[in-house]
């Protein structure tokens, strides 16, 4: 028994438990990743106002490039199941430079979130347990939500967390109040009982194209943020039962799940309200959820207001370990200073790279709400241009990757090739579009002019120069993650795993 | 039988580390060192990156421990496992049929231990065999 391991290098059994997570765990996790209940607060509003009765179309549209780009992340985690996501990905097929910016992208996303997660999580609880007058207030708002984000950080710091059961109720119950909210809205409709000027729905909502134009491309975008983070459910690498296939197959039905969720919901409320309505309260596209909510369910309000809060809640947690993940990653193959690989010798959680991610999350929280209230959204529409951005080059990066198998079977070339291309087009499309319409500061929300630019393309611009002088900088004080090479998949991998 | 020592690179486990040593030698037994290295939060982005760092912790922090219960005589090994702390402990317990688990205590309120879900904490309440808690000395 004598000293069988000098050198303490990993000794037995190395891999993670096979079995730990099975496919309803991935499901809730790639559903929660997302944050229906959220996602529908903060976006239902704007895009109601962008393109009124064709809302349920967008929401349908915007999943088309969503699930091209899943299958792109199920084939990219098939062959590097450890390793992490885009930053990784893209650094093998394409090399450091695009690899950096995704990367950047990601983590961006991950930190500028966060602050408007808070903020829906305070308002919406505030809203929830009747004290209205308190969310009103812009102090106390502001002060909450900064605690809150320190509380969260906090939590993800000492890696306390919620156990998988307990997150599996709150998911399910979330979409289950959102669900409630459509059936129990249209049902008021039909009956006409609603306390609004209700309307019919009609198939001819389902037309993304109804309304056009810019207002149809800025909706779209909004779109993409509302099934942004169900990929979550890919990452969970070796976690998961039969981990090669499980979690694509977890994120497939997600997003499936997802779809018929936001589509009732959308003509829920466009029905519910009717037009007039929605176009008198446009200004207040950031409570028209809320306002609805108790509208249609009267006493019960709550119900929903509390499953959004909810939701918002555990998706700061959801999204600031991420984040800081990916700071870590990026640390650890010497593309970020090694500080942000820190490891908290007790809690075992990144924590520099944490709390970085909380300040930056505080101070752009700050900073936007003085600038004015509606640049939250904004900053949700330059978020999805970061978004649109990373996704599109993680569909880029899979066929880059895999281009060496896209000949040997129809399949391959369908799903691995064809299919992640035209999701990364039509998203860069997206981008293009929307940076040409946001370049006129008339189609944003605030209508406010920075530098003659819509305020979201500036925050886009904004965000992207600071990577890129920031990669720049750290290209010439650290080349050491420069020299990594792109590379193809491993066949042997490919065939390994094909089932 | 052996002792198993739970080590991280906290300030409890220096002093749990020349308490197991002492009773190892006491009872002339083997020590077993065992690091969990289950990163928390299980699930999500870059899950890999965030296990090889801890993994990586733990092997240093491992080599430390086994330099200094090699200078003081005792017969050792060391194990990496791919668990929480506490379970990981209580497995390599029954695996190596331990006398003793030791591990550091951090001096934390009772009840922040059992909120933030103390090492300690879990595994008195949940092995098998006797846990002896090693405070961390103050300077």
């Amino acid at each position: 028994m004598a000293k069988d391991t000098t050198d303490p290098g990993p000794p037995e059994e190395v891999s993670l438990k096979p079995d730990a997570i099975g496919f309803v765990d991935a499901l809730v996790i790639g559903l929660n990743a997302t944050s229906p209940a959220y996602s529908v607060a903060a976006v239902i509003g704007p895009v109601v106002a962008l393109v009124g009765i064709y809302a349920p179309g967008v929401m349908l549209a915007s999943f088309v490039p969503m699930l091209l780009i899943a299958s792109a992340f199920y084939y990219l985690n098939k062959v590097d199941q450890d390793c992490g996501t885009t930053f990784s990905w893209v650094t093998r097929a394409m090399g450091p430079w695009a690899g950096w910016l995704g990367g950047w992208a990601i983590t961006m996303t991950g930190v500028l979130v966060v602050g408007s997660l808070a903020d829906v999580a305070v308002t919406f609880f505030l809203l929830a347990v009747g004290l209205d007058g308190w969310a009103a207030n812009d102090v106390v708002r502001q002060l909450l939500t900064v605690l809150l984000i320190l509380v969260m950080t906090a939590v993800c710091v000492i890696g306390t967390e919620l156990s998988a059961k307990v997150q599996n109720v709150l998911i399910l119950a979330q979409v289950a109040c959102l669900l409630a909210f459509a059936v129990v809205a249209l049902y008021r409709v039909y009956a006409d009982t609603g306390t609004l000027d209700a309307i019919s729905p009609e198939f001819s909502w389902l037309d993304p194209f109804g309304a056009g134009g810019a207002s149809l491309t800025a909706s779209l975008l909004l779109g993409v943020f509302i099934y942004w983070g169900w990929e979550s459910a890919v990452n969970l690498t070796e976690e998961v039962e039969d981990s090669a296939t499980a979690p694509g197959k977890a994120a497939v039905w997600s997003t499936v799940l997802l779809l018929v969720t936001y589509v009732a919901v959308a003509f829920a409320v466009v029905a519910y309200a009717g037009t007039a309505y929605l176009a008198e309260n446009a200004a207040e596209e950031e409570f028209i959820f809320a306002l609805l909510a108790e509208e249609a369910m009267g006493d019960w309000d709550w119900v929903v207001l509390l499953a959004v809060s909810t939701s918002a809640l555990a998706s700061t947690q959801t999204t600031i370990i991420p984040a800081s993940r990916t700071g870590l990653s990026m640390a650890r193959r010497y593309a970020l200073p090694a500080q942000f690989g820190r490891i908290h010798p007790r809690f075992r959680t990144p924590d520099v790279s944490t709390w970085w991610v909380a300040a930056i999350a505080i101070v752009w929280y700050l900073v936007l709400f003085h600038i004015s209230e509606n640049a939250l959204f904004d900053s949700l529409t330059a978020l999805s241009l970061l978004i649109a951005f990373y996704y599109a080059l993680t569909g880029l990066a899979c066929a880059v990757y895999y281009r060496r198998q896209l000949t040997r079977s129809a399949r391959n070339f369908f799903l691995i090739g064809l299919g992640p291309l035209i999701g990364a087009g039509l998203l860069a499309w997206l981008l293009v579009e929307s940076v040409a319409d946001m370049s006129d500061p008339e189609n944003s929300y605030s209508g406010v002019s920075w530098f003659g630019l819509g305020p979201p393309l500036v925050i886009g611009i904004g965000i992207v120069v600071a990577g890129v002088v920031l990669m720049v900088v750290w290209r010439l004080t650290a080349p050491a993650f420069w020299s990594e090479h792109p590379s193809v998949v491993d066949p042997a991998l490919v065939d390994g795993k094909e089932s | 039988m052996s002792v198993v020592l739970g080590y991280d690179e906290s300030p409890g486990a220096l002093s749990a580390l020349s308490v197991a040593i002492e009773v190892a030698t006491a009872y002339d037994e083997p020590l077993v060192i065992v690091y969990g290295v289950a990163a928390p939060g299980v699930t999500g982005e870059e899950y890999g990156a965030h296990h090889e760092a801890v993994r990586e912790a733990g092997s240093t922090a491992l080599a430390h421990a086994l330099r200094v219960a090699d200078e003081a005589g005792v017969r050792t090994s060391v194990e990496l496992i791919d668990e929480r702390p506490a379970q990981a402990l209580i497995e390599a317990a029954a695996r190596h049929g331990a006398r003793v688990i030791v591990v550091g205590t951090w001096g934390e309120s009772p009840v922040r231990g059992a909120l933030l879900g103390s090492t300690p904490h879990k595994l008195l309440h949940l092995s098998g065999v006797p846990v002896l808690c090693v405070p961390a000395t103050r300077s």
